[in-house]
């Protein structure tokens, strides 16, 4: 068990080389799916997939010796429409969570404001929250199927696991193999449209 | 140096990002951000309204404001980062908005963002580098609504830049 002021030692560390590195990379999530749809062009794209692609090998592989600390709470209707209303706002913003801290960090006042309603809408949605009571607060959550309360329960990896016997590896590898066809879907589509050169843009 | 003269390759910079992150998850967890921002909405709003928090259930049940709270600093770090990446190689400067069609969109955006991270217990960073890499079947339900949600901000955004 690790000390509070030693996970939030970590986890500055952490943040401060994630910082550095999306700065110095330019990678925005708002541009993976925006630019993708509306310009087709896949710079941004590519990179969340092989990022996700490590990870899927990298949690699934420790979670099948039951290492690591996977997030654990009950899923439902509300996941769909919350970050339908993000999807919506980052592009709007033209910014995400990362790029918001990232370009605030570049001297970017547009981010400094789009942080600032962030938290506004956090705090004008915990008002509604304390009327509606839904979704379920992390106390109030079962892990079970719940059609009243529109909520699903909870699965992943380590869930997968015990139910089939499987190890969880083995649907890591499924999932990246997925993974990895949608970026070579990407990179065949790039090499056509400049002309079957090769060359890959940046 | 170069790496503050040159950008990164983006697949570089993610993959090394992944690395670490793997090691985050198992130290403390996997990166996150909306659940530090919410943490701070609280702590800001403590700051300003004081006792009186403890009357919104929200910040009783779900958040009860807490600055050892780790998520907060990834935010902080990321932001020490990015400052550090900018001023060493010299891309640091004040950008404003400058139509006001911006600030709208900014603005309106931010509250959507925020918003949506509290309906959905998650942030586009949990959905991506967290909930789906663990097999978190809210991985995918969050997946289906971003994009969902990206096409039709999108739809939006080519309406305002033709305008």
């Amino acid at each position: 068990m690790m000390s509070p002021v030693a996970e939030c030692l970590i986890a500055f560390v952490f943040g401060s080389v994630v910082g550095l590195l999306v700065q110095r990379s330019r990678f925005c999530n708002t541009a993976a799916l925006r630019d993708a749809m509306l310009f087709k062009t896949f710079r941004n794209t590519k990179a969340l997939l092989v990022a996700m692609m490590v990870l899927t090998i990298g949690f699934t592989g420790f979670i099948s010796i039951g290492a690591g600390n996977p997030m654990r709470f009950d899923v439902g209707l509300n996941q769909v429409l919350g970050l339908f209303l993000f999807g919506t706002g980052m592009v709007l913003a033209g910014a995400c969570t990362v790029s918001t801290w990232v370009k605030a960090g570049e001297g970017n006042f547009g981010a400094v404001w789009a942080l600032l309603f962030t938290f506004i809408g956090m705090f004008l949605f915990s008002l509604i929250w304390s009327f509606l009571y839904w979704p379920p607060a992390p106390s109030a959550m079962t892990g079970e199927l719940s059609i009243e309360r529109l909520q699903l329960g909870f699965s992943n990896a380590e869930t997968l696991q015990e139910k089939t016997g499987i190890p969880a590896i083995v649907f890591g590898l499924i999932q990246a193999a997925v993974l990895f066809y949608i970026y070579q879907a990407i990179r065949r589509k790039e090499t056509k449209q400049q002309g079957g050169t090769g060359v890959e843009s940046i | 140096m170069d790496f503050f003269r040159k950008t990164l390759d983006p697949v570089i910079a993610l993959g090394a990002i992944a690395v670490l992150d793997i090691f985050l998850f198992l130290l403390v967890g996997a990166w996150t951000v909306g659940g530090g921002e919410t943490m701070m909405t609280g702590l800001i709003a403590q700051f300003f309204i004081g006792d009186s928090i403890n009357q919104i259930p929200f910040w009783q049940e779900v958040f009860k404001p807490d600055a050892g709270y780790w998520k907060i600093y990834i935010s902080l770090g990321m932001l020490f980062g990015a400052i550090v990446g900018a001023v060493a190689s010299k891309e640091f400067f004040w950008r404003f908005p400058k139509r006001l069609s911006e600030w709208v969109m900014i603005t309106v955006g931010g509250l959507l963002m925020g918003i949506g991270i509290r309906l959905a217990f998650v942030c586009n960073v949990s959905t991506f580098f967290g909930l789906t890499p663990e097999l978190n079947l809210g991985g995918y339900l969050s997946m289906s609504g971003i994009i969902a949600g990206a096409w039709f901000g999108s739809l939006i955004y080519k309406r305002v830049l033709e305008g």
